[in-house]
C-alpha cells in the first residue's frame, strides 16, 4: 500500500484509525486507517461488498465500530451519535423528507440547531440558489426530476455548514448526461466551499473525474491511497489495477535489471528498479500501445468495436495471450481475422 | 303486522290428511309415514344439549333408528325467516315462553299432535295446542354459604331489598322480566296480584336497590361464577345453574321462595319437513323417567308431574317443581303485549344515573 | 382506470354487491317498510336512544384513543426491532384474535374482579388497601375492549412504520436531529396513514361490541349494538332495528369523511 501526497500530515481534517467491523463471520472492515486534508475530496472505490459503505456508516455514526476511531478535526468522534457528529450527507437514494416541502427540508437541519426564523430563510435561499432551484421551495419532493431532488438533498447537507460533507453513490440514479453534469457541479461547489469531502462509488470513472485522491478497497481493507492518476498509472496490485480502468496484466520474474521473463518465455524491457528473481506483475493500459513500441505483440484480432475516438480491438497474441488494444480510430474499422502488430515502450509499462 | 301469509304445506297435508282420514284414531295408527334418515333439533347446547342427548335422542334413536341431529342457538329471528321463507331447516325448536306465544300468533308454529303426546298428567297452564312445555326453570335466590350459615340468609324479596339486616354486593339480571315482579313483591304486593305490572311502582322500588347491584348480570352462567369469585355474596339466577355449582361441592346454597318459575319449551316450525316425527320427539320428551334423567342432570324438571317420582332423594330438593307453590308463574302473555314496553322502560332505568 | 382493467375485479364488485350492499339494502328497506319514517324519528327523538348513541361513540372514540396510546408505540417497536423480537410482539398481539371473545373476556373477569389476581397482588403488596373497581364498569369494558381490539391498531401502524425507507430517519439524525424530534418530524407524519387506517379500523369495530361491554360493564355501560341486537332478537322489531342500524350507519361514514380530510391534509402538509 502507497501512501498519497495529497495530505500533509498537520492538515489531516479526517483521521480514521485502525477501524474495524465484523458482522457475525464476516469482516466488514479490517483494520481501515486513513486521512483526509482539509477541502480534500477523497473517493473511497470498491466492489459491493467491499466495505466502502460500512466505513461511510462509522464516519456518519450509524455503525459503531468494533476497534479503532474517527477524529475531526482533533476531536474524537468515535462514540458521538449522529446527530452531534455535525457532518452533511447525501444519500444513495437521498432521503428527503417526502412530506416536507424543499424549503422545510433545507431547513430542518438549521431548525435543529435552533437557528432563528430570519437566519433560516436567509441561508436556506442561499443553499437553493447554489444549487439551482431558487423558486421551488413549495414544492414536494415527490414533484421534482431526479436531478432536482439530488440538489435539494446537496443543499440540505451543505446548508448548515458541517465538518464534513459525506455521500453515498449520489449518482446512481441517475442518467449518464446528468450524472457528468451533477458531477461537475458537485465538484465546483465542493471547491467553492472548500469541503471536506467523502465520496463513495464504485464506479472507478466517477471516481477519477471527481477526486483529489481516491482510495480504493476490497474485502474490507484499503488497497491503495492515491492521486487519481497515480493510481491510474501506477496501480499498487493487481485488484486495483483491474478494478481502474481497462488493463492488460500479467506476471513475470525479474530475469535482468529491466527485463521481465514471462511464463511463455517472452521477454520484456520495462522501466523498473525491481531487483532480478523478484515476481512483478506488469501492466499494460490498452491505450499505451502504438505502432512502431520497442516491446512488439502480433496477434489476430478476434473483436473489434468502434467507440468513436477509438477501435478497441481484442487480439489473441501468438503464445494464447490475449491482449486488448485501444487505437485512434482512423481509416476504418480493421476486420476481425486480420493480424496485426502493436508495440509498447518500456515507460508505458507499469511494473508492481 | 301482517300475518298471513302463503305457507307450504304440502308436507302437512300428509299429516293433516291421515288425521282427517283416521277418525277413530288407532286403526290408522301404523300408517306412519315413511321414516327420515334424521330429524333435525334445535336447542340452547351446552350442557343442556348433554343431557337431552342421555336422556332424550340417544333412546329415540335406537328406537326409531332416525339419526338425531343437533343445532343451535335457540334464535326466534332465525325461526321466523326459515318459516316466512319456506326453507324450514328445524324440525323441532326449543322455544323461549314469550317467543312461543309470540310465534304462535304470528302463525310460525305447528300444532302439537294429541294423539302422539300424551299430556295427559300435565298441568291445565301446560296443555298450549301449539307449544310443548319441555321442563320448568326458575329465577331464585342464590346465596354464599359462608356468609350466610345456618339459614341467616335473605328468604323473601322483601329481605333481599332489605340492605342494612342482609348486607353485601348482589348481582341481578340486566332485564325487566323477574325484577320487576321481584320488586313489586318486595314493595308488598302479593305474588299472584303481580300482573299487570306497575311500572311505576315496580322502578321506583328497583331505585332503592340499584346501588347495591355490583353487576348486572346477562348470560347464565355468570350469577354462579359471580358468587364463586365472590364479587357478589347474594346473585338471582337460573336454578341449574346453582344446582350444578352446587352438585360439585361449590360453597352456594338456593333460597326457593317467591321463586319466578318459566318453562322451556319445544315447538315444531310450520313447514317443518318431518312433523310427524318431530311429535315422536316430543312423545319421548313427555315420557316421565326420562324427564327424571333430565332434571337429575340439569335441575330442569319436565312438567309430567309423575316424573318427580323417578327422581334420586338427593336430587328432589334441587328441582323446582318440588316448591311450586312456593313461586310464581312468569306470565308469558303479558310479556309477550308488554315485553317491547318493559324491554325500553329497563333500557332507560338502566341508564338512569343512580 | 380503463374498463378492460376493471374486468378482474368484477367477481369482488358482485361479491361485494350480493352480501355486502344487497344486505344494507334490504335493512334500509325495513327500517322504512310502514311507509313512513316513524322508526328514524323514535331512534332520533327519544332521550334513550340518543343517550345510547352517544355512548357508544364515547366508548368507541376512547378505545380508540387507548389502543393508538398503546398500539403506536408497540407497533412502532415491532416494525424497528430485530426480527426475533418482531415476532414475540406480534405472537402476542395476535394471540387474542386466536381466542374466543368469551374465553377473552372471563380472563379479563379473573384478572380484574374484586378477588382477582389483580386486586389481590395490589392488596398484598400493601399498594391499595380496598379492591380497586376495575370490573363491571367502564373502566372493565374499557380494559376489556382495547385488548380485543389492539391487533387492529398494531398492524397498520407496524406496516407504515415499515413502510418508511430507513434512510429518511437516519438522515434526520445525521442533520442534526434527536430521537424525540425524529419522531414528530419524520415518523409520525409519515405513518399518518397508518394511524388513520388503525383508528377507524378500531372505531367502526368498537361501535358493533356487545358481548365484552355486556360481561365485562356489569351492565352499566350500554352501547347502541345491544339494543340493536334486543330489537332483533327478543322484541322482534326488525323496522326498528333496521333504522338504529342505519342511523349508526350514516354516523360511522360522517366520522369516516371527517376522519379522511383530517389526516389528508396532514398529510400533504
Amino acid at each position: 500500500m502507497r501512501t498519497g501526497k495529497g495530505a500533509g500530515e498537520g492538515s489531516a481534517e479526517l483521521l480514521i484509525e485502525g477501524v474495524a467491523k465484523r458482522f457475525g463471520d464476516v469482516v466488514a472492515l479490517d483494520h481501515v486507517s486513513l486521512q483526509v486534508a482539509q477541502g480534500e475530496l477523497l473517493t473511497i472505490l470498491g466492489p459491493s461488498g467491499s466495505g466502502k459503505t460500512t466505513l461511510l456508516k462509522v464516519v456518519a455514526g450509524f455503525e459503531t465500530p468494533d476497534a479503532g476511531r474517527v477524529t475531526v478535526g482533533g476531536a474524537n468522534i468515535t462514540a458521538l451519535p449522529p446527530a452531534k457528529r455535525d457532518i452533511g450527507m447525501v444519500f444513495q437514494n437521498y432521503a428527503l423528507f417526502p412530506h416536507l416541502s424543499v424549503k422545510a427540508n433545507v431547513a430542518f437541519p438549521l431548525e435543529m440547531r435552533n437557528v432563528g426564523r430570519a437566519e433560516i430563510d436567509r441561508r436556506v435561499g442561499e443553499a437553493l440558489a447554489m444549487v439551482e432551484l431558487a423558486g421551488y421551495e413549495a414544492r414536494l419532493p415527490k414533484q421534482l426530476s431526479g436531478g432536482q431532488q439530488q440538489r435539494v438533498a446537496l443543499a440540505r447537507a451543505i446548508v448548515f455548514n458541517p465538518r464534513l460533507l459525506l455521500l453515498d453513490e449520489p449518482f446512481g440514479a441517475l442518467d449518464r448526461k446528468l450524472r457528468e453534469t451533477m458531477q461537475l457541479e458537485v465538484r465546483r461547489l465542493q471547491r467553492r466551499l472548500g469541503l471536506t469531502t467523502i465520496f463513495i462509488t464504485h464506479d472507478q470513472e466517477e471516481a477519477l473525474v471527481l477526486s483529489d485522491r481516491i482510495a480504493v478497497m476490497n474485502k474490507g481493507a484499503i488497497q491503495q491511497i492515491a492521486t487519481t492518476t497515480e493510481i491510474y498509472e501506477r496501480p499498487a496490485n493487481d485488484f486495483v489495477a483491474d478494478f481502474v480502468g481497462e488493463s492488460n496484466i500479467l506476471h513475470g520474474t525479474m530475469s535482468a535489471p529491466g527485463l521481465v521473463a514471462l511464463p511463455d518465455g517472452r521477454k520484456l524491457m520495462v522501466d523498473s528498479e525491481a531487483a532480478p528473481g523478484a515476481k512483478v506483475g506488469v501492466l499494460m493500459r490498452p491505450e499505451r500501445f502504438a505502432p512502431g513500441g520497442i516491446n512488439e505483440f502480433t496477434g489476430e484480432i478476434v473483436e473489434a468495436v468502434y467507440l468513436g475516438t477509438t477501435f478497441k480491438l481484442r487480439l489473441a497474441c501468438e503464445g494464447g495471450q490475449e491482449l486488448l488494444v485501444r487505437q485512434p480510430a482512423r481509416g476504418p474499422l480493421p476486420a476481425a481475422g486480420t493480424t496485426i502488430t502493436v508495440g509498447i515502450d518500456p515507460e508505458a509499462i507499469h511494473v508492481f | 303486522m301482517d300475518i298471513k301469509r302463503p305457507h307450504r304445506r304440502h308436507v302437512l297435508s300428509l299429516v293433516g290428511g291421515a288425521a282427517a282420514v283416521g277418525v277413530s284414531g288407532r286403526a290408522f295408527a301404523q300408517a306412519e309415514p315413511p321414516k327420515p334418515t334424521q330429524i333435525v333439533v334445535n336447542h340452547s347446547g351446552g350442557s343442556m344439549g348433554t343431557a337431552m342427548r342421555k336422556a332424550f335422542f340417544n333412546g329415540f334413536e335406537k328406537k326409531y333408528g332416525i339419526r338425531v341431529v343437533e343445532t343451535s342457538p335457540v334464535d326466534f329471528g332465525k325461526l321466523r325467516a326459515m318459516v316466512d321463507s319456506g326453507n324450514v331447516e328445524w324440525d323441532l325448536t326449543e322455544i323461549g315462553g314469550q317467543d312461543a306465544i309470540r310465534a304462535s300468533k304470528l302463525n310460525l308454529l305447528d300444532k302439537v299432535d294429541p294423539k302422539v303426546v300424551d299430556r295427559s298428567k300435565y298441568p291445565p297452564t301446560a296443555q298450549n295446542p301449539n307449544v310443548f312445555a319441555s321442563s320448568v326453570y326458575t329465577t331464585i335466590i342464590g346465596y354464599r354459604t359462608d356468609v350466610f350459615k345456618g339459614g341467616t340468609h335473605p328468604k323473601s324479596w322483601a329481605e333481599w331489598w332489605d340492605v342494612k339486616k342482609f348486607p353485601g354486593a348482589r348481582s341481578m339480571r340486566n332485564h325487566p322480566t323477574d325484577n320487576l315482579e321481584f320488586a313489586l313483591i318486595a314493595d308488598g304486593v302479593p305474588k299472584d296480584k303481580v300482573y299487570p305490572i306497575d311500572f311505576d311502582r315496580a322502578f321506583k322500588k328497583l331505585d332503592q336497590i340499584k346501588p347495591h347491584v355490583t353487576a348486572w348480570w346477562s348470560t347464565g352462567q355468570q350469577p354462579a361464577q359471580l358468587l364463586l369469585d365472590k364479587e357478589v355474596v347474594l346473585a338471582t339466577g337460573w336454578n341449574g345453574r346453582f344446582y350444578d355449582v352446587i352438585k360439585k361441592g361449590g360453597p352456594i346454597e338456593i333460597e326457593w321462595n317467591e321463586g319466578a318459575l318459566k318453562q322451556g319449551s319445544f315447538a315444531i316450525p310450520r313447514g317443518a319437513k318431518n312433523p310427524y316425527w318431530a311429535n315422536k320427539m316430543l312423545a319421548e320428551l313427555a315420557v316421565p323417567q326420562q324427564q327424571a334423567v333430565y332434571a337429575s342432570e340439569l335441575g330442569y324438571p319436565g312438567l309430567n308431574l309423575e316424573s318427580l317420582n323417578f327422581v334420586d332423594a338427593k336430587v328432589k330438593p334441587y328441582l323446582p317443581t318440588a316448591y311450586l307453590d312456593k313461586q310464581f308463574w312468569i306470565s308469558d302473555e303479558w310479556y309477550a303485549e308488554n315485553g317491547a314496553k318493559a324491554q325500553e322502560l329497563w333500557n332507560a332505568w338502566m341508564l338512569k344515573k343512580a | 382506470m380503463t374498463t378492460r382493467a376493471a374486468w378482474p375485479a368484477l367477481p369482488a364488485l358482485i361479491l361485494l354487491l350480493v352480501f355486502f350492499l344487497f344486505p344494507v339494502v334490504r335493512m334500509l328497506g325495513f327500517s322504512v317498510e310502514a311507509g313512513t319514517l316513524d322508526w328514524y324519528a323514535k331512534a332520533l327523538g327519544e332521550g334513550l336512544y340518543l343517550r345510547v348513541f352517544w355512548n357508544t361513540f364515547e366508548i368507541a372514540l376512547l378505545v380508540t384513543l387507548f389502543c393508538l396510546l398503546l398500539g403506536y408505540p408497540l407497533g412502532f417497536l415491532m416494525a424497528t426491532t430485530t426480527p426475533g423480537w418482531a415476532t414475540f410482539g406480534f405472537i402476542c398481539v395476535l394471540l387474542p384474535l386466536w381466542t374466543s371473545v368469551l374465553v377473552r373476556t372471563y380472563a379479563w373477569m379473573v384478572l380484574l374482579g374484586r378477588n382477582g389476581v389483580l386486586n389481590r397482588t395490589l392488596m398484598e403488596s400493601g399498594l391499595t388497601t380496598d379492591p380497586l373497581p376495575l370490573l363491571h364498569n367502564f373502566t372493565g369494558v374499557l380494559i376489556g375492549m382495547v385488548h380485543v381490539l389492539l391487533p387492529y391498531m398494531v398492524l397498520p401502524i407496524y406496516g407504515a412504520v415499515r413502510r418508511v425507507d430507513p434512510a429518511i430517519p437516519a438522515a434526520a439524525a445525521g442533520l442534526g436531529a434527536s430521537s424525540a424530534r425524529i419522531f414528530w418530524r419524520i415518523y409520525l407524519p409519515l405513518t399518518l396513514n397508518g394511524i388513520f387506517a388503525g383508528s377507524v379500523l378500531v372505531f367502526v369495530l368498537s361501535l358493533g361490541f356487545f358481548i365484552t361491554p355486556a360481561l365485562l360493564g356489569g351492565g352499566r355501560v350500554m352501547m347502541i349494538a345491544v339494543l340493536i341486537e334486543q330489537q332483533v332478537r327478543e322484541t322482534l322489531n326488525w323496522p326498528f332495528a333496521a333504522a338504529l342500524s342505519a342511523v349508526l350507519l350514516v354516523f360511522t361514514f360522517a366520522v369516516y369523511a371527517v376522519a379522511q380530510r383530517f389526516t389528508q391534509s396532514e398529510a400533504t402538509r
